[in-house]
């Protein structure tokens, strides 16, 4: 699966990404860069147009999508949108990091990023909040079976407990 | 004006006292809130992270929840607004890919078509309502000096979301001067709280944090203010995980913007929701009113934390 | 008109042309057109033996009307016109049809239709060459005297080669005194040699020179006419000092009250309301910024007046509007300095210690604000540790996509300076160091021997610590892929790119020049014309065409005098007679025409009908398409001409 995604992504990839020339602006004004230099939007990209390779170790899932890289460059390349792409090609190898899984098994669950504890419930009751309405359990899981993602989301789920024996 | 009312998850589970408050502001600015059956946004970093398609099809489940009911949605995430505003701009922007949504959102008996804006709480002040109008519905001025944070989600990215100057952002600094605080210019103040790595590598986005609160300590403000649900959480839970990994001592106060002007509305029952704060601040007493500011009556000095 | 003989030609530009388009189809497809006598093709039409085949079959078939399907006419128009008056035919009996560009340089990926299209274009040229007639071309005088608007160094150097050859030049400068940008650069590069002391003997020849008018403080209005005989109303600001009466001596500055921010010195230091922008300036004159006049009633100051020996002070001195005219003009409105404060993350403008290049050349220069030394403008003390930006402005599609050409080398030579001076410890961030010219590359070597550490990498951001007004620069290596950050910088030099100065604009307009996407103004041809503008007897030089250096400006300078001398020196030039022209039996004399008309070429005559002036008409075609009655034609390019090609084109589609 992870493949055949992968050609057709770094085609459009190589494109979006071909006006960059190696300024440099992106990492310099990329906060994680500064504390953990395995992300440097700059080599990522270096990667696709010199080497026609999308990178595989993973340091994007490193990107905070902060988009500062993406508002510098100045060829217009949007850096956090290709670490994006790169994040679904991991993705599709198996190689997310699991609490990113989890959280996209709470969506599928309930509809919310994080599981919704009836403390919370309860704390929002308190305050006089309303209840508030929630989606068709049933809708949210066709919607994620449908583009995709429950696929994503197995495949790591594997990945993970193979890892873990 | 009548929103559907989008507070995102992290601010409806983990932030209901926020949450409260817009609630407790919005009547006084002629904003109704309407509650749809809304999922999470969803969060860019987890879901869109792993599919595109899905986090564009739930975006535009979300926005076509709002434009069934006739509605531009209200949202009060920075997170939120910008995965939502993206999609939109995507939708907008590419038919295929819009038309594509909207094959699986037929099966629900929805359709996106466009007709919503999404707009954020800090927008709806500080473009709609106007400093202004804000100023004249302040009683209780709280004057402490604030760093201000308006969030990477809001301002960037720029050529899209249009809520403030992406590069120097002065809109929340102006909405707190609007109720009476100090707004200090600090290093770094557009810089990531590090709230996006946090489920990736929770070391690195420790040490985004901590480069982002020496910034503001060197400013050495009462309380830091902001307009996004993770960042409060990042700021304030966060602060004291950084301080364990790297033996630094921040212990800043965190307040969602809206939280303030109700204190300065002097609304009812604030008193409640400040005590659910993890890090408290000592506000000038209550009695304290814009007159006796202006007089110079009181000059009341607030505890640094 | 006698019966039209046409010979069409098709040239195969070697394998350009003819590797796309099937010249054979494209011949068998057209010879047996009405009037069409003889069709050949040859290699280069354009060679000699080309033109010979052109001529030998114009005499043998005795052509009356002639289709050369080749380049663009822009290229070899004037080519084959010259062939024709050579053998005796009219030259506007020729009709160019662009198969090279229009046809097979773009549609090189489908030869077939790109065949298809080369004969759509032939016919139609042939429809049009049947209708052709012959025009006369009106020969003019050319005035022996240039224009030259801006008074930098490109100005300077190509008025003293006209002047040195004898022409009289007009030289208009909007600033106070002459000299432009140069005058406030400390040292050249890479020889380091003072910039004033090479351009101040050349600032006073120009004050000097006989055949030189020099009209500071003044700005081109309005440009009438055309090659050879331009008139040209200059506005000239009032400056209320006498330049002939002035002795310098400067008594009206020193008593005067008022200090204003002085231009000259990038703001750094002040200058009196009454002053001289700089020691060296031409015409060595005081002036007078009414602007910042306190006033000039003796109740509210008029001191510089009272203090004045020369009586060279005027208060009632006005506005004048001064008419001239010129055979040739040259525009050498020089550039800005990019706008720093647009990269709002590098905080100029916000951040004291955060300065451009030409603030450093100010404070490089021994005349200037602080008497040529380097200072952190927040407290003037001697910066230790400080960062070059480069590309601020430059290659940057959120500002100007362009590279500035001289901003790395500006930089190294200040680097280099200040390293020498002070010991200071210096970083440049680059993305390309381009050290282009002679000697360049040798200089940022020894620079770099020097101690100057270059990084490669654009810097992201730059941040001030508000206590100790110290900067924080945050880049990558990105030779090493390391991140960098360096804390308590004294002072950070911006490189700002050069912009199109606002005057070059505002000329462009007076002028119909042509500007590129850059903003900068357009020449003729990139390589061959490179001095040249679009409009006939106007010429461009230094940075009002483009970022560049020095050296290069001056050559441009030279290049555009030579362009105007040859033009001046021949005397008289052919205009091509593209003017419209009046039938007075259809004229109802209702003049539509003359309100429409861009060059006011068109009035009314004493018999009441509409007459055009061929020397001012431009042939642009306004009235033609305005007139209700069908009185006007644009020679040509008449109705019936162009009418013939459209329906050419539609016959072999009728019905499709």
């Amino acid at each position: 699966m992870g493949e055949d995604f992968q050609r057709n992504q770094l085609k459009e990839l190589k494109e979006t990404a071909l006006p960059c020339f190696q300024c440099g602006v992106c990492s310099s004004s990329c906060p994680v860069f500064r504390v953990s230099p395995e992300l440097n939007p700059r080599l990522s990209v270096d990667s696709i147009i010199s080497r026609g390779k999308v990178p595989s170790e993973g340091n994007e899932w490193l990107c905070a999508y902060c988009l500062m890289c993406d508002q510098r460059c100045p060829m217009g390349v949007s850096l956090a949108e290709i670490l994006m792409v790169i994040k679904n090609i991991s993705a599709r190898e198996g190689k997310a990091p699991p609490d990113v899984i989890e959280s996209a098994e709470s969506l599928m669950a309930d509809g919310c990023q994080s599981p919704i504890s009836s403390r919370s419930e309860k704390q929002r009751e308190d305050m006089g909040l309303p209840k508030l309405p929630r989606a068709n359990p049933a809708d949210v899981q066709m919607l994620f079976r449908a583009t995709g993602a429950a696929e994503v989301v197995e495949l790591n789920r594997k990945a993970v407990e193979e890892a873990s024996e | 004006m009548k929103f559907a009312f989008f507070p995102g998850c992290t601010m409806a589970y983990r932030l209901p006292f926020a949450e409260k408050s817009i609630r407790m502001v919005a009547p006084h600015f002629d904003i109704e809130l309407v509650d749809l059956a809304f999922t999470c946004c969803p969060e860019p970093n987890t879901v869109r992270a792993l599919s595109d398609d899905t986090w564009i099809t739930f975006a535009a489940r979300n926005i076509a929840l709002a434009e069934a009911e006739g509605l531009d949605i209200l949202t009060a995430c920075a997170g939120c607004h910008e995965s939502l505003s993206l999609a939109k701009h995507e939708l907008d922007k590419k038919p295929e890919r819009k038309n594509k949504v909207n094959e699986l959102l037929k099966g629900l008996g929805l359709e996106y078509r466009g007709t919503s804006k999404i707009v954020h709480m800090h927008q709806q002040l500080f473009d709609e309502i106007g400093i202004e109008t804000i100023s004249s519905k302040v009683v209780k001025p709280v004057p402490i000096k604030v760093v201000t944070h308006t969030g990477c989600h809001l301002l960037r990215p720029e050529r899209i979301l249009h809520v403030d100057s992406a590069e120097v952002p002065v809109k929340l600094d102006m909405l707190c001067e609007a109720i009476g605080m100090v707004p200090l210019d600090y290093m770094d103040k557009t810089m990531c709280c590090g709230a996006g790595v946090r489920k990736t590598n929770s070391v690195t986005s420790y040490a985004v944090l901590r480069e982002k609160m020496t910034s503001i300590a060197m400013v050495e403000p009462d309380a830091i203010v902001v307009f996004c649900p993770t960042c409060f959480i990042t700021f304030e839970s966060g602060q004291r995980v950084a301080n364990r990994i790297f033996g630094t001592d921040f212990k800043f106060p965190v307040f969602y913007y809206t939280e303030l002007l109700a204190i300065a509305m002097n609304l009812p029952g604030m008193d409640i929701l400040l005590a659910e704060h993890r890090v408290k601040i000592e506000l000038p007493a209550s009695a304290e009113t814009k007159e006796e500011r202006k007089t110079g009556a009181k000059d009341s000095i607030p505890s640094s934390p | 008109m006698p019966e039209r003989r046409i010979g069409v030609f098709l040239c195969h530009c070697g394998s350009n042309i003819a590797g796309v388009v099937d010249l054979e189809v494209l011949r068998q497809a057209v010879e047996n057109l009405p009037d069409v006598e003889v069709v050949s093709d040859y290699k280069y039409v354009c060679s000699k033996p080309g033109q010979k085949i052109l001529k030998d079959s114009i005499k043998k078939h005795k052509l009356n009307g002639i289709v050369i399907a080749s380049c663009s006419p822009r290229m070899h128009e004037p080519t084959f016109r010259q062939a024709l008056r050579e053998i005796g035919l009219n030259p506007f009996l020729l009709e160019i049809a662009n198969i090279r560009e229009h046809v097979s340089w773009i549609h090189a990926d489908d030869p077939k239709a790109a065949t298809e299209k080369a004969i759509d274009l032939v016919r139609m040229a042939i429809a049009r060459a049947r209708l052709l007639e012959p025009l006369e071309e009106t020969e003019v005088t050319i005035k022996k005297a240039t224009l030259i608007v801006g008074a930098g160094i490109a100005g300077i150097s190509a008025a003293l080669d006209l002047a040195n050859a004898g022409f009289n030049v007009y030289l208009v400068e909007k600033e106070p005194s002459i000299g432009g940008k140069m005058s406030r650069w400390d040292k050249t590069f890479p020889t380091l040699d003072c910039s004033s002391c090479i351009l101040t003997p050349r600032m006073a020849e120009v004050g000097n020179h006989e055949n030189i008018t020099l009209l500071t403080m003044a700005e081109v209005e309005e440009v009438e006419g055309y090659v050879g005989n331009f008139k040209v109303k200059i506005r000239q600001n009032p400056r209320y000092v006498d330049i002939e009466k002035c002795t310098s001596c400067g008594d009206c500055s020193d008593i005067c009250p008022v200090d204003i921010p002085a231009e000259f010195d990038a703001f750094l230091t002040y200058r009196k309301a009454i002053y001289i922008p700089f020691a060296q300036a031409v015409p060595s004159a005081y002036v007078l910024d009414m602007d910042n006049c306190l006033g000039v009633e003796a109740v509210k100051c008029g001191k510089c007046e009272d203090k004045c020996e020369a009586k060279a002070i005027s208060y009632d001195d006005k506005e004048k509007i001064i008419e001239v005219e010129v055979g040739t003009i040259i525009v050498s409105t020089g550039f800005d300095l990019f706008e720093a404060s647009k990269k709002e993350e590098y905080g100029y403008g916000h951040f004291p210690n955060v300065v451009n290049l030409g603030e450093i050349e100010r404070m490089l220069s021994s005349a200037g604000p602080t008497r040529g030394h380097v200072v952190k403008p927040s407290n003037l003390k001697e910066p230790k540790k400080i960062v070059y930006v480069q590309c601020v402005g430059s290659r940057d599609e959120l500002s100007n996509k362009y590279c500035s050409r001289v901003c790395c080398m500006t930089a190294i030579k200040q680097a280099r300076m200040i390293r020498d001076k002070t010991g200071a410890t210096i970083y440049v961030f680059y993305i390309d160091l381009r050290t282009f010219g002679k000697g360049y590359e040798e200089f940022y070597e020894s620079t770099a021997a020097a101690g100057v550490t270059f990084i490669r990498g654009r810097v992201g951001e730059i941040l001030q610590n508000d206590e100790t007004m110290s900067l924080t620069v945050r880049g990558e290596d990105t030779l090493l892929g390391k991140p960098i950050q360096l804390d308590d910088v004294d002072l950070v030099v911006l490189s700002t790119g050069v912009v199109a100065a606002d005057a070059t604009n505002k000329i462009a307009h007076a002028l119909n020049l042509s500007i590129s996407p850059d903003g900068f103004l357009l020449e003729a041809h990139p390589k061959l014309r490179p001095v040249d503008s679009f409009n006939d007897g106007i010429f461009v030089a230094g940075m009002a065409q483009g970022p560049k250096d020095i050296p290069d400006t001056v050559a441009q300078a030279k290049a555009a005098a030579s362009g105007a001398m040859a033009l001046m020196g021949k005397g008289k030039i052919n205009v091509e007679p593209y003017y419209s022209v009046v039938d007075e039996d259809r004229c109802a004399g209702c003049q539509v025409c003359i309100s429409v008309c861009p060059y006011n070429a068109v009035a009314l005559n004493e018999r009441g009908y509409a007459e055009v002036n061929p020397a001012l008409c431009k042939g642009c075609g306004t009235c033609t398409s305005t007139c209700a009655s069908g009185a006007i034609s644009s020679q040509h390019y008449t109705d019936g001409q162009i009418s013939a090609m459209i329906q050419e084109y539609l016959s072999t589609r009728e019905g499709a």
